[in-house]
């Protein structure tokens, strides 16, 4: 009985160091206020793919193995169901590219991440942690034909703290990072060239 | 001296022959040395006026921390710190939240967006929405602070051991902090810029450790900011 014991002993601390060792899986949670800004005379579908909605970025050591799994899709949507309402008119969100050919909008709206970079102390001697995002922002028409096909960058850092956790540093560096996307996407939309001119022809 | 107090005085000289090792000299001199090794701090406030101030009792004041710089920012503490002793005491002042302000605003002035120099504020008070949000808070001045905390000199050492008979530190360490802001403060009614005030505040801070290590920790930065805060009050009211 004692032998037995001493191996679930045995095999619950080995579990133990092992789950340390394993990725750290990072949830990105933020609060994101609605823009103040003059709202766009058009009406838009939104349209998240699986791709947007699934996001994740595996950051690894020097050695290769995984450190970081950040999942950042969900609070990408929240992101972008917060802002879209207060630049269009009307916006309506959609499952389906289908579905908002359907919709009698002006136009489908369908970001994706391009890129996601990490930067931690450890590596760069930095006193900060950095989140750096590269966007495709896609404007189309109903028939699927593209407005507008630009590139958004966003950027987010956030110090080094005695009593933080870099779990928590990492979260407070993208949650910059996505409202930093949010004041360039919607104060910059309507100086896309390709932007604007339709927006003229609306 | 009655003949218990004087039997009680023999016995501890017998026990303890120094003096200073006695109870109540010890402990007096355990304070006066934390008290003098931890006010080691020095700060020094340069004030350069370049218009006149002065406030109403429905006008605001908002304090924001710059943070354009790659390699540092201004810690959101400190500037919720700064805010909150304006706040309070003589000549308190009505003041909004940082991230109050910055949410109610957005995205006018995130990192990226904010203006920076007076001129980008008037730019941007010429878009309603801005104009009228700022109408609602009633701000009269813009406070931008910009600077950060540094430690550096950093020596000693401090090696702790536990074992089956207890456990116990040993050892000395001793590190400098350096605390410089820069405050601008802008008049949003005339889109000035009224002044700027300079905070530097140093001191050492040490950690003997005699079985239990014993921070002495110089409050550079909250010194720092009790300076700060106090200038701006007395700049913004005119004085």
């Amino acid at each position: 009985m004692n032998k037995l014991l001493n191996k679930t002993g045995l095999v619950s601390v080995l579990a133990l160091l092992l789950a340390n060792c394993g990725v750290n899986n990072v949830v990105i949670e933020g609060e994101f206020p609605t823009p103040n800004i003059s709202k766009m005379p058009v009406s838009v579908a939104v349209y998240y793919d699986q791709a947007l909605r699934d996001f994740a970025y595996l950051e690894y050591t020097e050695t290769g193995s995984e450190e970081f799994n950040i999942e950042s899709g969900a609070s990408h949507i929240e992101l972008f169901n917060s802002i879209t309402p207060a630049m269009f008119e009307q916006v309506i969100f959609v499952e389906s590219m289908e579905e908002a050919q359907t919709a009698g909008v002006d136009a489908i709206f369908a970001p994706a991440i391009e890129e996601f970079q990490l930067a931690l102390p450890a590596k760069t001697k930095l006193d900060v942690y950095e989140v750096w995002i590269k966007y495709n922002m896609r404007l189309l028409t109903v028939e699927g034909d593209y407005i507008a096909d630009w590139v958004v960058t966003s950027y987010g850092k956030s110090p080094t703290e005695t009593f933080r956790t870099v779990e928590g540093a990492i979260n407070d560096a993208a949650v910059v990072a996505l409202r930093d996307l949010a004041s360039t996407f919607s104060l910059s939309f309507g100086d896309v060239p390709e932007v604007r001119d339709w927006l003229e022809r609306q | 001296m009655n003949g218990n107090e004087a039997e009680a005085q023999s016995r501890e000289e017998k026990m303890n022959p120094y003096p200073i090792f006695a109870e109540g000299y010890f402990k007096s001199f355990l304070l006066i040395a934390l008290s003098v090794m931890a006010s080691c701090t020095s700060t020094t406030v340069d004030e350069f006026r370049q218009g006149e101030t002065g406030i109403t009792s429905d006008e605001t004041v908002v304090v924001l921390g710059r943070r354009q710089a790659s390699d540092y920012e201004t810690r959101s503490e400190f500037i919720e710190c700064v805010g909150e002793k304006m706040g309070k005491g003589d000549n308190a002042l009505n003041i909004i939240p940082e991230q109050e302000f910055i949410d109610a605003m957005f995205p006018w002035f995130e990192p990226r967006t904010a203006p920076l120099r007076t001129q980008d504020l008037a730019k941007l008070m010429a878009e309603d929405v801005v104009a009228n949000k700022m109408g609602e808070f009633g701000i009269r001045y813009i406070v931008w602070v910009d600077g950060f905390t540094e430690t550096s000199g950093r020596t000693g050492s401090i090696s702790c051991t536990v074992g089956p008979g207890g456990a116990g530190c040993f050892g000395f360490g001793t590190w400098e902090d350096d605390s410089n802001f820069d405050a601008r403060i802008w008049d949003v009614g005339s889109f000035t810029n009224v002044g700027t005030i300079n905070t530097d505040a140093s001191g050492q801070s040490y950690l003997p450790a005699l079985v239990i290590p014993i921070p002495l920790i110089a409050r550079v930065e909250a010194n720092a900011c009790s300076r700060l805060a106090d200038q701006l009050k007395g700049f913004v009211k005119g004085s």
